[in-house]
């Protein structure tokens, strides 16, 4: 049996000779209640600091691989001012050698959308937008601290319309009082969006959320009713035509996001920002997730070892359809063959071999992690 | 030194009471170990006790000590303050001829101090009751000597008033003892009368000998010999406690110290057995001596098959020290390779295991306890069963004899009911009551000693908020109408879960298990079918319904580290799983027979 995701499945050698670059900004106007990554009001952060030191970062830092794509996240990178939108891109293509066909996106709330501010971007090179939508209900919205509406939405995806063609969309599954997200992507399908991102409601600690729940004072769905809200959302997206490339992402073929398949292919990237991460010479480098730590250049570095080598790929490649390759866990001393648990998933036919390269197939990606941890040396 | 310098003692305490905390106390006011070499708690030998904060036994010390303007030679001897170890206890105490009752100031005197104060009392012991930790201001010290007085019949009029953590009255400790703990009587030129009432391995000395010698004199060449197990040894050498060993000349009648004697393995010393010359014998030796047997089995796997060797050799390096512990190798379908344990009590074999776990590193997984049956058989045959998955066939089983103790407890008054109520359910058959005064009750019950390891201290515990305690011993066997209940995991039998119970109980602990086991096996892939069931018949059933997902729905941004260290987590929890069939079971759920019960506290 042959995965049938397999037909166009881009490759990202790891020698490919080019890297991805991430920009972290840590600007919000307000932390949604979930939110457990870096990023501080803005009147907590001097923003003047924050762009200098984040290019000064860039500046000291030199390649002579190719960049084949850019992702700005945060945080909300929509509230960067267009002034310091060119002078992050006036400082990258000073020091990098940016692929004229580069994948560059950034990451915007709904209501920080301006027509010119979009026009900046196309400027600047940016040919992605990813819209950080979650949910189109005007009382999820509110209570989880978004500061857009459904109205809000529809008029700046419209908006984005007119400038850009590959535009993604975030929705969260499990959610209060929202059993299904279908419509939800019914309406982006028809705003234009062609990739979605739905992640399942995770609740990190230390989180507001976090405290909601544990107060009873909010109530996510439970594991069912999550898992069947996933479920009908990746029926639906399949007889829309979208490829479920990953276990929380979905495109129509062709708007893959080949910065994340980087992550996934085991690239080499380079972060910059507080808490950003980087993954080059075989090291993997974060730095610190404090503003003053980061100020003063503070990171930390791990060397990957074969063992987590192994882990890692086995761990990144199932969960996608880029699938892991035999021949290098073979190489770096796993004879994954011979595992019990691999000959017994491959005969239930729930991973599937092709072409040097093994499999999870797309129905079984909501267990990932059980076949991961099985699959592991 | 004159026999009229000297006091053997030992300390009686609750846990918690501060009985290690008088230990420093005493011996750095006599001076014995230098400050320097001071460290809290000095005596309690074992990491696993300081780390506890529970002393399971003292090493034993001599303390000199100036008073009136004479030397005296104070020898403490500790007991273990648990059921597990009474027989130690008595031999302990058969060594001394006084002891002090410590009694925390704001706890009172405490339900589990009785039973070994009676134990002293018995032994014709001098008791002194210390109140300790007065300087604590919820202390109440003339409460407290009230109890005293009311429960144990003590006089505590007089009696010192300490702190033992702050130094204060110390002093009066000391004089207390030497004034009114009886010089140790004795002839030093009888023969040789001593009694072992502790004993050690040492890598180079070989097993030692704790003892207190009655009459006569010991020293290095004498020929001794042991005469409950009639072996004779060559005495290398002899010394005293300080509270390291110390060799020294001779021990007299009144000493406390140690005999070594190449002794090759230490079950050739037994506690409570008397020594005595080789060539001049005394012709009886001292009294209650018993053969101390294991009452408690437990299967001990390693979490990892492979580490199989290394178990063993933990387990003889633990049993150099422990002659109370036996092992045999067991194998296990659910769980390989490992061995069946016998140990005096729970806490002897929660020590024992946690040791395997600390001191050599291992990680282990122990099946529930269970007791050693008889089992005859119909062609006439008779078996000791302590692993529930030997017990043949029922047809083929005559009948079944299992181990009883007698338990005595005592309580106060107002928990009697409640106490009856438990026993009646633990199949206690009730022997006899004693209003010992208006505050206390001694009940009498015959029982079956595998209810008693199942929960029945807990439950007293709790039904009593502590304040009874309890004491047991052997008690013989007798026939019972016990079935042995089985686990089917998905069909699959699990010989690890298997446990022997009486048939009218087989019921409710099936389903007890069955319930508990679907709190503790996680979800897998597919539905799983909990069946408890008595040969081929299902007595309950329990279904752990299939995984919904199973995936960190996030694997974005560049944080790869964070998630490979989670799942190297998982990896480690996986590792302490076992499969019976297809089903991934963790660890603790063979344990968890001997939780049942637990949820309706």
């Amino acid at each position: 049996m042959k995965n049938e995701k397999m037909a166009d499945v881009l490759e990202f050698p790891t020698d490919d000779n080019s890297i991805s670059i991430y920009i972290h900004i840590p600007f919000c106007e307000r932390k949604c209640s979930y939110c457990a990554f870096v990023s501080f009001c803005l009147s907590k952060i001097d923003r003047e600091k924050y762009i200098q030191a984040l290019l000064e970062e860039i500046e000291s830092f030199s390649t002579v691989k190719r960049v084949k794509t850019i992702y700005l996240g945060g945080g909300t990178p929509s509230l960067l001012t267009k002034e310091e939108i060119f002078s992050i891109f006036r400082k990258l293509r000073e020091k990098f050698d940016i692929d004229e066909n580069a994948e560059i996106t950034i990451e915007v709330n709904p209501n920080s959308v301006e027509e010119d501010k979009l026009r900046a971007y196309k400027e600047v090179g940016i040919n992605r937008i990813s819209v950080g939508v979650q949910s189109l209900s005007n009382k999820t919205l509110k209570s989880i601290g978004r500061l857009h509406t459904k109205e809000e939405v529809t008029e700046k995806l419209k908006l984005i319309k007119k400038y850009f063609d590959n535009i993604s969309a975030d929705l969260i599954i499990g959610l209060s009082g929202e059993k299904s997200v279908t419509k939800y992507a019914k309406e982006l399908i028809k705003l234009n969006v062609k990739h979605i991102s739905s992640y399942m409601l995770e609740i990190h600690e230390n989180t507001k959320l976090y405290f909601e729940v544990r107060d009873k004072k909010y109530c996510p769905l439970d594991e069912i009713g999550v898992t069947k809200s996933y479920d009908k959302l990746v029926k639906f997206l399949k007889k829309h035509g979208f490829v479920q490339y990953e276990v929380s992402n979905f495109s129509v073929d062709g708007y893959q996001s080949r910065h994340n398949l980087n992550y996934w292919s085991y690239g080499e990237y380079v972060g910059f920002g507080v808490s950003s991460h980087s993954f080059l010479n075989g090291k993997r480098i974060a730095n610190s997730g404090m503003l003053q730590g980061y100020y003063k250049r503070e990171y930390k570095e791990e060397k990957i070892t074969k063992k987590m080598e192994i882990e890692e790929r086995i761990m990144l490649g199932l969960r996608c359809y880029l699938g892991v390759d035999i021949s290098i866990l073979q190489k770096l001393g796993y004879d994954i063959q011979k595992s019990e648990s691999y000959r017994k998933f491959l005969k239930e036919g729930e991973i599937v071999e092709d072409d040097g390269k093994f499999y999870l197939l797309p129905k079984y990606y909501k267990f990932a992690d059980y076949y991961i941890l099985n699959l592991l040396p | 030194m004159k026999l009229n310098n000297k006091r053997n003692f030992c300390i009686i305490a609750h846990i918690d009471h501060g009985k290690s905390t008088l230990a420093d106390r005493l011996i750095e006011l006599s001076g014995t170990v230098s400050k320097r070499d001071m460290q809290s708690q000095i005596l309690d030998s074992m990491d696993l006790e300081r780390e506890k904060g529970i002393t399971i036994k003292l090493a034993p010390t001599r303390l000199i000590y100036e008073y009136n303007g004479q030397e005296y030679e104070l020898n403490l001897i500790d007991t273990p303050g648990h059921v597990d170890f009474t027989y130690e206890v008595s031999r302990s105490l058969a060594a001394c001829e006084g002891a002090l009752l410590l009694v925390d100031a704001s706890q009172g005197v405490e339900a589990q101090t009785l039973a070994n104060t009676f134990l002293a009392l018995d032994n014709n012991l001098e008791i002194i009751p210390i109140i300790n930790k007065i300087d604590l201001p919820s202390a109440r010290i003339d409460e407290v000597k009230k109890e005293i007085e009311e429960l144990i019949g003590l006089d505590a009029e007089n009696c010192p008033c300490i702190s033992a953590k702050e130094g204060i009255n110390i002093e009066d400790v000391f004089k207390a003892i030497i004034e009114n703990i009886p010089a140790p009587s004795g002839d030093e030129n009888g023969k040789l009368k001593c009694l072992i009432f502790d004993s050690h391995y040492d890598n180079f000395k070989g097993a030692i000998c704790l003892i207190r010698v009655f009459d006569g004199k010991v020293k290095k060449g004498d020929k001794i010999l042991m005469m409950q197990t009639k072996k004779e040894f060559e005495v290398t050498e002899v010394g005293i406690f300080v509270p390291t060993t110390k060799e020294c000349e001779v021990l007299k009648a009144g000493d406390v110290g140690y005999v070594a004697g190449s002794i090759k393995t230490i079950s050739d010393v037994k506690v409570g057995d008397t020594i005595t010359k080789a060539d001049n014998p005394i012709s009886e030796p001292l009294s209650g001596y018993k053969e101390v047997q294991p009452v408690v089995f437990c299967g001990v796997f390693p979490v990892d098959g492979a580490k199989y060797g290394e178990l063993k050799d933990a387990l003889d390096k633990l049993k150099l020290n422990d002659a109370s512990l036996q092992f045999s190798p067991e194998n296990s379908s659910a769980l390989g390779y490992g061995f069946r344990c016998g140990f005096l009590g729970l806490l002897h074999l929660e020590i024992i295991t946690e040791r395997l776990e600390r001191e050599f590193n291992l990680d282990i997984i122990t099946t529930a306890p269970s007791v050693s049956y008889n089992v005859y058989k119909t062609n006439g045959d008779c078996l000791e069963i302590s692993n529930p998955s030997n017990l043949p066939p029922a047809v083929e089983i005559a009948r079944i004899e299992e181990p009883v103790v007698k338990v005595n407890i005592f309580t106060p008054p107002n928990y009697v009911g409640s106490i009856m109520e438990l026993c009646q359910d633990k199949r206690g058959v009730y022997k006899n009551m004693i209003y010992l005064d208006k505050h206390r009750v001694e009940l009498n019950y015959q029982m079956p000693l595998g209810e008693i390891i199942y929960d029945f201290f807990d439950s007293l515990k709790s039904r009593t908020h502590g304040y009874a305690s309890f004491d047991y011993e052997f008690d013989g066997f007798e026939t019972s109408d016990l079935v042995r209940v089985d686990i089917l995991l998905n069909g699959e039998k699990c010989d690890a879960l298997s446990m022997i119970v009486h048939k009218d109980k087989a019921y409710s602990r099936g389903r007890e298990l069955a319930e508990r086991l679907k709190k503790i096996i996680p979800r897998q892939l597919f539905e799983v079918p909990i069946q408890a069931c008595i040969g081929n018949k299902i007595i309950a059933r329990e279904t752990i319904s299939a995984m919904r997902k199973d995936v960190l729905a996030k694997c974005y941004g560049g944080d790869i580290t964070r998630k490979r260290k989670l799942l190297e987590k998982q990896k480690e929890g996986k590792k302490r799983m076992r499969k019976i069939g297809s089903v991934e079971i963790p660890s603790e759920a063979f344990m968890s027979i001997l939780k049942l019960g637990d949820d309706e506290k």
